[in-house]
């Protein structure tokens, strides 16, 4: 895979297969209820598309749920990447459709950590980076709590050395 | 610090007049009259008119009483509220900008309302300070005061400077308005509140327009669409000139003064100091012309859209000369690889195309040529339009600033300063990764926050971004 720019150095650890695994289940579970009471609440006998989505729907469901749970994890562990260089903070996101950002230390404002309901079952912790401006902020998705802490204090401390203007 | 300052009593008046403070009270009373009724006739409404008088008279003499603002050396402290206290304090130098406005009825008093632009990109209007009602030449001393106290705490404070005139509005070019579309939306959404009460009104007050006869009814329609259309282009160069009206843009010292306005007369203050860039729009309409529109991109400015005008609307050469004087020219625009043309056009059929095939299933199933008909037209629509926004795209970089170019409905080219770029996003869509294309936007404090050099050729990015920033960005380039 050769992008327009360098891919970040570092890859996230396997957990976050798990946990993007997890997301993709209750994807697929939502949408199957929602299958379910369409087979079985809508008349089958009704003229118009509902005979042929009756097949039609499940199968997307399962091809979704294929790809939600057993490719997608696996294909976003490649594509999500990050790296901390000597003065910038480095990502890359997405899936089919990928998003490297580039932030310097030197224009950080404020660092967070969070940490969602099911990050927390996997141990992992999400550390954004925000600028000045709305649309340039840095996430690195799904560290290990300790790893993501640690860059978090790192970012601020340095931030904070060679801060200019940051605007 | 000294004694807090009084606004003018007048203002005391003034917002008796206007039921500034009363206002809020209105949800309280609709109640209490409905409950009451309006028997006992005139001697009752007379009474309430007295009643809501006083009650504004008072409110407004409470809120004047306890409003209080100093303007310390090392920062500006308002104080007010009827029954809780609120006391804002707000740092010399996190002050951004300065605006002295004049509605009609302030300027019949002879007084000001001052704003002070306070924290970075607020949406909430409660944020900035506001110090309604003082005279002319006390809003002029507060502005200087805060302004200057801010300078000193810089190191180079500049004497009192001599201003330079950068940009003065000629009137005529408010014949421009009918193709800008934000002005032509005012008379528009005037029309449509008349519709609106003209369907509210009962029936017996209405005109009958049924009964007038077929024979007559083309030429009222076009009588009708000729006023209609006149109305339009009345309204809006009626509504440019209320805010446009004498626009005068003036440097003096360290700042950009844009004065405007035929009723509230509006001064804003920028500080040059913190212009990242600048922005020259220019709508389909405005381009059929040759006028453009000039906004500055000014870190932490609340409001920017207005406030960062530099040039509400005028002729080309104007723009740019002006967009030069306040940053350096980065040079001609290089155009985006053939493959960004071909995926502009691609995206410009698409919904024709999908149509298109829509249409051939009706035709062939229920012999429905309309729709096949429509989605060749939008087709073959398509076409100029994706090679009108391949023809948009550009960018190009100087000595110190870079500048990017997209748009067709409105096309905006933004020049930024080197130093003004926060950040990088680069983004590739399965597609753009096929056809060797990738949308780089320079994330900036300033504006809408990013501005994007879209479709250009992916292996052109890291020498870019490079050229577009500070050496941080080297980390894009592989090693």
């Amino acid at each position: 895979m050769i992008g327009p720019v360098r891919e970040p150095a570092w890859s996230l650890p396997r957990t976050a297969i798990g946990l993007w695994g997890t997301e993709g289940l209750i994807s697929s579970a939502v949408l199957g209820f929602g299958v379910g009471a369409f087979l079985l609440f809508v008349p089958s006998d009704v003229d118009g598309p509902v005979p042929v989505l009756r097949w039609l729907l499940p199968i997307l469901l399962v091809l979704y749920a294929v790809v939600a749970i057993g490719v997608r994890p696996w294909f976003k562990h490649r594509v999500y990447r990050w790296e901390i260089t000597a003065d910038a903070a480095y990502t890359r996101t997405g899936w089919l459709s990928q998003t490297w950002t580039l932030v310097p230390i030197s224009r950080i404002q404020t660092v967070d950590v969070t940490r969602g309901v099911l990050q927390q079952l996997f141990g992992l912790s999400t550390v954004a980076v925000l600028t000045a401006s709305s649309q340039g902020t840095v996430r690195i998705w799904h560290l290990e709590n300790d790893i993501a802490q640690r860059v978090a204090t790192d970012l601020a401390h340095r931030a904070e050395q060679v801060r200019d203007q940051a605007t | 610090m000294s004694e807090p300052r009084r606004t003018s009593p007048l203002v005391v008046l003034l917002h008796t007049i206007t039921f500034r403070q009363a206002r809020q009270f209105v949800p309280a009373i609709i109640p209490v009259v409905a409950a009451i009724g309006l028997r006992g006739g005139t001697t009752t409404i007379a009474l309430l008119v007295v009643a809501v008088t006083l009650v504004s008279l008072g409110t407004a003499l409470l809120s004047w009483w306890r409003f209080g603002y100093t303007d310390g050396p090392t920062s500006v402290v308002v104080s007010r509220g009827l029954l809780s206290r609120s006391v804002r304090t707000v740092p010399n130098d996190r002050i951004r900008g300065v605006e002295v406005e004049a509605p009609p009825l302030h300027r019949a008093f002879g007084l000001v309302r001052v704003r002070v632009d306070a924290a970075a990109g607020v949406a909430d209007k409660d944020e900035e300070l506001v110090v309604d009602g003082v005279t002319r030449a006390e809003g002029d001393r507060l502005r200087a005061a805060v302004l200057t106290h801010r300078a000193e705490a810089l190191p180079e404070a500049a004497a009192e400077p001599a201003e330079e005139q950068f940009a003065r509005f000629d009137n005529r070019w408010l014949l421009y308005a009918p193709l800008v579309g934000s002005y032509l939306a005012v008379p528009l959404a005037a029309v449509g509140a008349l519709f609106r009460l003209l369907q509210e009104l009962p029936e017996n007050v209405r005109p009958d327009v049924e009964g007038v006869e077929d024979v007559a009814s083309w030429r009222v329609a076009a009588v009708v669409l000729v006023g209609a259309l006149v109305l339009l282009l009345a309204g809006s160069i009626i509504g440019a000139a209320v805010v446009n009206w004498g626009f005068r843009l003036v440097r003096r010292g360290g700042s950009l003064i844009a004065t405007r306005g035929l009723l509230t007369r509006r001064h804003t203050e920028l500080e040059i100091d913190r212009i990242r860039g600048c922005t020259v729009a220019e709508g389909a309409g405005m381009r059929l012309v040759g006028a453009a529109r000039v906004s500055a991109l000014v870190t932490g400015l609340g409001d920017a859209a207005r406030r960062g005008q530099l040039l509400p609307m005028g002729p080309r050469a104007e723009a740019w000369a002006l967009n030069r004087r306040l940053v350096a020219d980065p040079g001609p625009l290089a155009p985006h690889p053939p493959a960004a043309r071909r995926r502009r056009v691609t995206r410009a059929t698409l919904a024709g195309l999908v149509v298109t095939a829509a249409g051939i299933a009706t035709s062939a199933l229920a012999g429905l040529w309309e729709v096949l008909a429509v989605g060749i037209a939008l087709t073959l629509l398509g076409v100029p339009l994706g090679l009108a926004r391949y023809a948009a795209l550009g960018h190009a970089t100087g000595a110190t600033t870079f500048t990017v170019r997209s748009g067709w409905a409105v096309r905006e080219q933004a020049v930024l300063q080197r130093r003004a770029v926060v950040g990088w996003q680069v983004q590739q869509t399965f597609f753009q990764r096929r056809a060797g294309l990738a949308t780089v936007l320079a994330c900036v404090g300033a504006g809408r926050g990013g501005y994007a050099a879209v479709d250009m050729a992916a292996d052109e990015v890291p020498a870019f971004t490079l050229a577009a920033s500070e050496p941080w960005a080297a980390t894009l380039s592989r090693a």
